[in-house]
């Protein structure tokens, strides 16, 4: 299990782009993240990461058409592949296994 | 967002950006940043996005977003394709070490030779440099048209440095100096000071000469003040303070006023101390003020700045016309000579200091370029020699895919490992052999001298890479060009025909060679002729004793001669102010022209006694000499050379009674003596007067020349006798005189080891190739003794390929050599009859080492058993 650790960002640029599904490439994330988690991304950090995950097989990439906004510059799509999906699920399982596991005393309900 | 479609992102940025980012990712990024930049930009705020945009851009460069600089061209140079050539190529070098190691070694001699001669040449032409105002100091020097000639000076008269000064806006300040030697004492201790300088107390507002001690504003202002270098200080005061002390100079006592450092060596004049010139001053009032043709001078001025000399030139003529009365004999110019050119400057007459040579200067970085030539070739030579041994490696390289750029890559990188691994030797030879070099071209040569280390080694990273180039181009080019098929089909037709360029570059090497040791012959044969010339007067056996005037002897000079002459050996004694191969002093003239009327000019004089023509054995072509029983005659007497003669238009007879003024005293020429030489071969000689003197400087005694030491210790015993105080310090006259060749001496001694150098580079080369030639030809050498070949007809066989080349570059070097030569030996007024037998001699000597090279390897393999030979597969 070890060799799937996800890294904070990354894992919040995968489910942002499980969220967009379909429509997640470069600024679509960038505004994505902004808007639901209120945090500034740059495209260098987001590119890096996105480029990373890629070439680890957990992000598909295509190109889409190209258009007139761009400079004519065609934007790249990105997915979840299915080991991508199973990253992010059993990253998540080991989340929530963690947090049942915190004795009550040492976290009072709100 | 379409409202603004005309506005673009900062077009630097995307270029940076399209520049860095790899292409695989570029269009997409492109493609959000512009998205980003749009959308920003139609709200409004243009300057901000534009901000936006650049700062984005700056954010992708980051890696993983970077292309993979260096190795983008091609997927096959990837790193480890590198390390298979680095591999390979080290492989090739170890597995023929004979060929490496000669290859290093020659190239490494080649570097060191190099980086020698170019840190001498460095150091030639760093003279006077390293003064602050060095591009706005200027010498004054004259031109002076007589009735016959124009001479050359580097003198100048005490009145122009002020009176320059006040014409001339553009002159901001003068020095003078006179340069004598003075005899310097304190307590016991006493020597000659040969640099003994008067100078302005501007000197040192205008070079930059350090002032440790004293106020370089006053410091030579009062008279008898004096200024020490600091080891004239050490050597007269130890350890004390001299500043505030005095010191006795010849009959003066003078007050040291300030230390400085040492005149650095690059200096194109040195001194030991400096005498204010106010002490001159104050007993030349009237010297100072008119004397025009006083010309013992050297002045230099400070210019406002280095463009300021052109207004200045264009005046002197104006400047000469208003200063100066006219006379048969006038200052036709006062040229200006930059300070950093006057060490290699064509010498004037009088000059201070010493002076380099430009022609030696050429010659050496000729020979310089010419060896790391040599070594370069034998590079080219073996590598393309053995290209048959790395055909095979090539053929598979190029079936597999590799391109040729990327051999010629592999081959270029292999001859820089060559030249790099060589460098590290050069530098360890250099530092070996520097201090040995030094002592050979007499100048104080070391690391230090280099300009900043990181140009240094910039430079000379520079160097390698050219040399690792420069030998491999060719040989990369050649290898990689084969065609695959052509390497791996039996017949191998086409692939040695570099044969005939190998042949070319061997005759340039050996072009080269003779050339220089025809060249090195031909300097010694002009050398041993203006040594052995006969110059008029005996030099060999002469002792020249210094006096610097000693009033004592000057008093009872004829019981002192006789003194000396009554010591066993000694032959004869003369006292004179001055002695062959020694400055003279150039006096105004006025002299009787066959006209009758009095024409000024400027002459040399050497002032001497009765015996000076007898013990130099001058001959006299007519008149006589001075004679003891008439003194109060020949006071006034002159005696003039053959050239002064025959300059006035007169014959030999007709100069006898002519009338002669010189500084208010009228007298008449009694003799005419021979031409000799009284100074190098470097200078014709001019005219010059003999006038009777009781001031002598220098005591000259020619004693035999059976047991000189002996001889020369009892006149020193005699010497401290007669007169304790005066340091006996003589010198031989013959080995003075040929102090002048000193420069010529030294190129003659450099170029013979260079010139050995270069041969040794030349035959390492050739035991290479030869080495190639038999290894290729061992089949063919084994077949043809089976046959019944003698050893000598197979050495001949592969002897005969080179030999002809010698003769080749014999023919083509003769020429090249005779015209080098001859135009050194234009420095010479008397010069060698180039004798053609040189050349054959080295022709025949580059001949020897060569044969004694190839016959050395084809020896071997001639002598071998050819069952061997025909068994090798």
């Amino acid at each position: 299990m070890s060799r799937y650790q996800l890294g904070e960002f990354e894992e919040i640029v995968m489910l942002t782009v499980g969220i967009l599904h379909k429509e997640a490439y470069g600024v679509a994330i960038i505004d994505e993240i902004e808007h639901r988690l209120n945090r500034k991304v740059s495209i260098g950090a987001l590119q890096t990461v996105l480029r990373r995950l890629e070439s680890k097989g957990y992000l598909n990439s295509e190109f889409g058409e190209a258009t007139n906004v761009r400079g004519g510059k065609r934007k790249r799509y990105f997915s979840l592949t299915s080991l991508g999906s199973r990253i992010l699920r059993e990253t998540q399982e080991q989340r929530a296994e963690l947090f049942k596991a915190i004795p009550r005393v040492a976290f009072p309900k709100s | 967002m379409s409202q603004f479609p005309n506005i673009q992102p900062p077009r630097f940025f995307l270029r940076l950006f399209r520049w860095f980012c790899d292409p695989a990712l570029a269009e997409d990024i492109e493609g959000d940043l512009r998205e980003m930049f749009q959308r920003e930009a139609a709200s409004g705020k243009i300057l901000q996005a534009r901000l936006q945009f650049s700062i984005n851009t700056l954010r992708l460069f980051r890696p993983g977003i970077i292309k993979k600089f260096g190795r983008q061209s091609s997927f096959t140079h990837s790193s480890p394709m590198f390390k298979n050539y680095f591999i390979t190529s080290t492989r090739s070098l170890l597995r023929s070490k004979g060929f490496s190691m000669i290859n290093i070694i020659g190239l490494a001699v080649g570097l060191a030779t190099f980086s020698l001669i170019s840190m001498y040449v460095y150091h030639e032409l760093s003279f006077d440099r390293y003064h602050k105002n060095a591009d706005r100091i200027f010498r004054i020097v004259e031109n002076l048209r007589t009735e016959n000639e124009l001479l050359l000076q580097s003198t100048s008269s005490p009145p122009m440095g002020p009176r320059l000064l006040k014409d001339f806006p553009e002159v901001e300040n003068y020095v003078r100096f006179h340069k004598s030697r003075l005899l310097a004492q304190r307590n016991n201790i006493s020597f000659y000071e040969p640099n003994c300088y008067l100078a302005d107390s501007t000197v040192f507002d205008i070079f930059s000469f350090n002032l440790i001690k004293g106020d370089k504003k006053t410091a030579l202002r009062e008279p008898f003040s004096i200024v020490l270098t600091e080891s004239m200080a050490k050597k007269y005061f130890g350890d004390e303070d001299p500043v505030g002390q005095t010191i006795k100079m010849d009959y003066d006592h003078y007050k040291v006023t300030g230390i400085m450092e040492d005149v650095p060596e690059n200096s194109h004049f040195g001194f030991s101390n400096l005498i204010s010139f106010s002490t001159w001053s104050r007993n030349n009032k009237g010297g100072e003020e008119s004397g025009w043709f006083w010309n013992g001078f050297h002045t230099y001025l400070l210019l406002q700045d280095a463009q300021s000399a052109e207004p200045v030139r264009a005046k002197m003529k104006d400047f000469i016309q208003r200063n100066i009365e006219k006379g048969g004999m006038y200052y036709e110019d006062l040229p200006l000579q930059p300070l950093t050119s006057i060490y290699m400057a064509t010498q004037r007459s009088w000059e201070n200091g010493t002076r380099g040579s430009m022609s030696n200067i050429y010659i050496l970085s000729i020979i310089a370029v010419f060896i790391l030539l040599i070594a370069c070739f034998n590079y080219i030579n073996l590598a393309t020699a053995r290209a048959s041994r790395r055909l095979k490696e090539v053929g598979l390289r190029k079936s597999l895919g590799a391109l040729r750029r990327m051999l010629v890559v592999q081959f270029l990188g292999e001859s820089i490992i060559v030249a790099f691994l060589a460098a590290l030797l050069a530098v360890l030879l250099t530092w070996i052999a520097l201090p040995a070099f030094s002592t050979l071209v007499e100048s104080p040569l070391s690391f230090s001298i280099l300009p900043n280390p990181w140009i240094m080694a910039g430079v000379a990273f520079g160097l390698i890479l050219l040399i690792g180039v420069l030998a491999g181009a060719y040989p990369a080019f050649i290898i990689s060009g084969f065609q695959p098929l052509q390497i791996f089909r039996p017949s191998m037709k086409g692939i040695y025909s570099h044969h005939n360029f190998r042949k070319f570059l061997v005759s340039i090497q050996f072009v080269i060679s003779i050339t220089l040791v025809a060249g090195t012959l031909l300097v010694y044969d002009q050398l041993e002729l203006v040594q052995n010339q006969d110059l008029g007067f005996n030099k060999d056996a002469i002792l020249v004793v210094p006096t610097n005037r000693d009033t004592t002897i000057v008093k009872h000079f004829d019981a002192f001669k006789n003194e000396l002459k009554r010591v066993n050996g000694v032959l004869a004694v003369a006292g004179s102010s001055t002695v062959p191969g020694q400055s003279t002093n150039n006096l105004y003239t006025e002299i009787e022209m066959t006209d009758g009327k009095m024409s000024p000019t400027n002459i040399n004089y050497i002032f001497l006694d009765h015996d000076f023509v007898t013990t130099y054995d001058i001959k006299l072509l007519a008149g006589r000499n001075f004679l003891h029983e008439n003194k109060a005659d020949d006071t006034t007497a002159f005696i003039i050379n053959e050239t002064g003669m025959k300059d006035f238009g007169w014959a030999p007879e007709q100069a006898i009674g002519k009338k002669v003024r010189l500084d208010g005293h009228e007298g008449r020429i009694i003799g005419v003596v021979k031409d000799f030489n009284y100074r190098s071969f470097h200078t014709k000689v001019e005219p010059l007067m003999m006038v009777l003197t009781k001031g002598i400087g220098r005591i000259s005694i020619r004693i035999a020349d059976n047991d000189l030491p002996a001889t020369v210790s009892l006149v020193q015993k005699k010497w401290n006798e007669l007169i304790p105080y005066l340091p006996f310090d003589y010198s031989f006259l013959d080995v003075d005189f040929d102090h002048q060749y000193k420069a010529d001496q030294q190129l003659g001694k450099v170029a013979s080891i260079f010139t050995g150098l270069a041969i040794f580079i030349g035959c390492l080369g050739l035991l290479g190739l030869t080495s190639f030639v038999v290894e290729r030809r061992t089949k063919e050498i084994g077949i043809r003794k089976v046959l019944g070949a003698s050893v000598t007809s197979v050495v001949m066989l592969i002897a005969r390929e080179f030999i002809w080349l010698i003769v080749i570059a014999l023919v083509v070097a003769t020429p090249l050599t005779w015209y080098l030569i001859q135009e050194w030996e234009q420095n010479f007024t008397l010069q060698a009859v180039i004798n053609p037998l040189r050349f054959l001699m080295a022709g025949l000597s580059v001949f020897m080492f060569a044969w004694l090279t190839i016959s050395l390897l084809s020896f071997r393999a001639a002598a071998a058993n050819p069952t061997k030979a025909l068994r090798t597969e």
